[in-house]
């Protein structure tokens, strides 16, 4: 299993490398001279040739690369070119409300999703099957901000049971911090919910119709025993996949949703970031963002091989 | 007289599908006496399974019982809910399945799924659930069984799957047991290991027992009473002895003629009065190649290895002339599929040659083979027509791909001249052309892959148990098909099966396979009547035969 790990780990180098070649290469690609830029309106050329120098953006192309890659791997994203200071520490800042916003969300999908799911399947075709499905159509058509800015109106202006914006780290209570990521994440996550609780349906319904399922009802098995115990783990391998793939589509909706209830989170800074050209930044958003990714991707792998003794490794 | 065990009172069960309700039972009465084993037989869609079901009440949610009665110690099963329902099932009365190991839950160590069974019925410890199912793995002889607790299906044979299957069933001491099928797809040895452990569970725990099979050989070697069904109905119920002597019912007669049994040649497989319209055809000589022609196909010392494992074939060598047939016998793993696949070219033999037709076609990449002029001339008929068969393909599109596609031609009149000969030359009826193949039934869709295999004309025919899937009214009528299609086209044959009867009446010369090597080889009625080898008697010895003989003085 350890090696198993560790292999993957391995395996996941060459991918990092190819994200890491695409993202230095942003640089080039988008339009404007990041030099120009960074010396603002009034600089002569002389000063917008003094900073390209100071920057090494005169040397070649791959030694360019190859002395960023040097340095990321020391833990130097670079320095800001807004603000000037080092973007680890700017991520760092913005780090906790994003990861935050994607917990609760992620938590609550399973939570919601999953038993949804396998209450469409098991009783699919009836009165509940459809409501959820229905709620699920309703879930993926809404778009995210749309979702928030009604639920900010009705609970947190009208209602007044939850604040209407901001942010409260953890480190100031429990109940402060949640309070303010119940509505962000319902909005974030209703695409989401209504996409994994679809799948689940699907996945039970087909799990349902094994002959191994007929085997727990000829052994007198309760139908929470059926559903639970021998259905659903069954259905895990697809259930799981989605959800991995789900993360990536929480990465882009956090960035919406973290606009709409001002988080001072990743997906602000990344906004900032593109409106202002600051490239060390955005190349170390997109950077960490691809990280996770292929983590999270490692972890299916790994839930795979847990769930399923048939998956070899 | 005592109370019957079970009582089933004129049984209706329909389902409800797209075209409306479909009566799958119709009128069935059945009574089981406590300890006996009562076999119940019939083809696909005769309700057999559906009866079983019904009675433990595993129905589909799509069927409905819609008349008559079950009882069970003189209660309705049919109206049972909730608990009542639950101290039933697999508690009074369980049930084994076809295909075990996909009736085992492929993600559960084998010992949790035991321990469910015995759980959900009694109130005991989990660690005293878990010694009882130790207890019933040595109960169905599983070897090791210490070691074999904590094994997932996937790690057992499928004779172990359904030993696995029969201790989940006699967990908790039920007093009937269903058997749907429990040997179909196992090999005639483990058919016969399991069969008898099963009637020595039955036997020793006073247990009775319904066994549903399409096998009347199977039904006869173990039931003293066997009720036949067809289409919803019984039609005739008896003692093997009468049944197989003096069957009373047409359908039984029909069913009893075309049980391949030891003696029993290919004409024999339909009743006396449809067997004048076959004589004609048998009367056609085989042509007999001269002596001293190269032969069709000449392999040399193939071998084939997977990956890290062991040799799946070592060291096999034959040859087959213009127009012969041979059999490739042997038990799952024996490497016959193997083989049959290297010949026709599927996959790589990791060492040994293949001449066709005098030139070696051995080395040529099976990825690539189908470029090479003697894919026209090597051609396979698959093992399940069902899964064969591409489902949005017609079946005339299934049979005129090959020919656009190694017989170079274009959409047109002539090519729907010879898909319409291919059809007729395997007696499938042309309105069927349009359809697909959930439109067919089985013995169809056998005939649209025989016809796609023949459309090119090949001269060697490789079938992987071509009729496993199939009712043994329509294996008789596919067998009858392949034998004449041989002796007008001088196709040869490569039957590969696991079925020892069917080769013998197919095939000239039989090879016996074990652990990737031939065991014995010779002309195939010899062969049967006298094996050499302890193997190959093992073999015939396991096959269930119909002893009508004797049986026929008794009646007479």
């Amino acid at each position: 299993m350890l090696s198993y790990i560790l292999r993957r780990i391995v395996s996941t180098l060459p991918v990092m490398a190819i994200v890491a070649l695409f993202v230095f290469s942003l640089l080039y690609i988008a339009p404007g001279d990041p030099a120009v830029v960074i010396a603002g309106d009034q600089a002569s050329p002389e000063d917008v040739e003094r900073i390209r120098q100071s920057l090494g953006l005169d040397r070649p192309f791959l030694i360019q690369f190859g002395s960023w890659v040097w340095r990321i791997l020391h833990g130097d994203l670079g320095t800001s070119i807004f603000t000037n200071l080092p973007v680890s520490t700017m991520i760092g800042q913005r780090l906790g409300p994003t990861l935050s916003l994607m917990m609760v969300t992620l938590l609550l999908t399973i939570v919601v999703a999953v038993p949804l799911g396998v209450v469409a399947a098991w009783k699919a075709g009836s009165f509940i099957d459809r409501a959820i499905m229905a709620f699920a159509v309703f879930g993926f058509s809404l778009p995210v901000f749309v979702v928030g800015y009604v639920l900010a109106y009705v609970f947190a202006l009208e209602l007044e049971w939850l604040p209407v914006q901001g942010y409260t780290p953890l480190t100031e209570g429990f109940w402060p911090w949640l309070q303010n990521l119940i509505l962000p994440a319902v909005a974030l996550g209703c695409v989401y919910i209504a996409l994994i609780a679809r799948i689940t349906r699907a996945t039970m319904l087909e799990v349902l119709q094994q002959d191994y399922i007929r085997t727990a009802r000829a052994k007198g098995l309760g139908q929470g025993g059926i559903l639970f115990v021998h259905a659903l783990k069954n259905a895990a391998v697809p259930i799981v996949t989605v959800i991995g793939i789900g993360i990536a589509l929480l990465i882009g909706g956090a960035v919406v949703t973290e606009s709409v209830f001002a988080i001072p989170g990743l997906g602000r800074l990344t906004i900032d970031a593109i409106l202002r050209r600051d490239y060390p930044v955005i190349q170390g958003i997109v950077l960490l963002f691809s990280f996770v990714y292929v983590l999270v991707n490692l972890m299916i792998d790994v839930t795979y091989t847990i769930v399923d003794p048939r998956i070899r490794y | 007289m005592s109370e019957d065990l079970l009582r089933i009172d004129d049984l209706h069960v329909s389902f409800s599908t797209r075209r409306g309700m479909v009566e799958a039972v119709r009128g069935v009465t059945l009574a089981v006496q406590a300890g006996e084993m009562l076999g119940l037989v019939g083809e696909s869609g005769s309700g057999k399974s559906v009866t079983g079901f019904a009675t433990t009440r595993l129905l589909d949610a799509a069927g409905r019982v819609t008349g008559g009665k079950i009882l069970f110690r003189g209660q309705d099963v049919t109206k049972l809910r909730g608990d009542d329902l639950r101290h039933l099932q697999g508690a009074a009365m369980s049930m084994i399945f076809q295909n075990p190991r996909a009736a085992l839950n492929p993600i559960r160590a084998i010992s949790l799924q035991i321990a469910d069974a015995i759980l959900t019925h009694k109130r005991i410890s989990k660690d005293a659930a878990r010694a009882e199912a130790l207890e019933l793995l040595r109960a169905v002889q599983i070897r090791d069984p210490e070691a074999r607790m904590n094994a997932y299906p996937h790690e057992l044979s499928g004779g172990m799957c359904q030993r696995v299957m029969i201790a989940i069933a006699i967990s908790c001491n039920p007093a009937l047991l269903i058997a749907d099928e429990p040997t179909t797809g196992l090999d005639v040895t483990t058919q016969k290991v399991v069969m008898d452990l099963l009637a020595d569970i039955a036997a020793a725990r006073g247990m009775a027992t319904i066994l549903i099979t399409h096998d009347l050989g199977l039904a006869a070697r173990y039931c003293r009473r066997i009720a036949v069904m067809e289409r919803g109905r019984i039609v005739e119920e008896a003692s093997p002895k009468t049944l197989f002597g003096a069957p009373q019912h047409a359908y039984t007669k029909r069913l009893v003629a075309a049980s391949p049994t030891a003696t029993s040649g290919i004409e024999d497989l339909v009743t006396e009065e449809e067997r004048e319209r076959h004589a004609a055809v048998v009367s056609k000589p085989r042509t007999v190649a001269a002596h001293g022609t190269p032969p069709l196909l000449e392999v040399r010392k193939l071998a084939k290895r997977f990956d890290q494992g062991a040799a799946a074939v070592a060291d096999f060598s034959m040859t087959m002339a213009v127009g012969e047939s041979v059999g490739l016998v042997g038990e799952s793993g024996s490497g016959k599929s193997t083989t049959s696949r290297m010949i026709c070219r599927l996959i790589d033999p990791s060492e040994g040659d293949i001449v066709f037709d005098g030139q070696s076609i051995g080395h040529i990449a099976s990825r690539d083979f189908h470029r090479s002029p003697f894919r026209k001339d090597i051609q396979m008929v698959f093992q399940d027509p069902n899964e064969s068969l591409n489902p949005r393909y017609t079946a005339f599109d299934c049979i005129a791909h090959p020919l656009m596609r190694l017989g170079g031609m274009r959409a047109g009149d002539a090519l729907r001249q010879r898909v319409e000969e291919c059809a007729d030359r395997v007696g499938l009826p042309l309105d069927l052309l349009p359809r697909f193949p959930h439109q067919l039934s089985g013995g169809q869709k056998a005939r649209v892959g025989i016809a796609r295999a023949i459309a090119c004309r090949p001269r060697l025919l490789v079938l992987d148990e071509p009729t496993a899937a199939l009712d043994v009214s329509v294996q008789a009528v596919v067998l009858q098909l392949l034998d004449r299609l041989r002796r007008e086209n001088d196709i040869a044959l490569l039957f590969v099966s696991h079925d020892l009867n069917v080769v013998r009446m197919l095939c000239d010369r039989t090879i016996v396979l074990r652990n990737g090597g031939i065991v014995e080889q010779g002309e195939s009625r010899a062969l049967f009547e006298n094996p050499k080898t302890d193997y190959t008697r093992k073999l015939v010895e396991a096959i269930p035969h119909i002893d009508t003989g004797p049986v026929l003085a008794v009646a007479l």
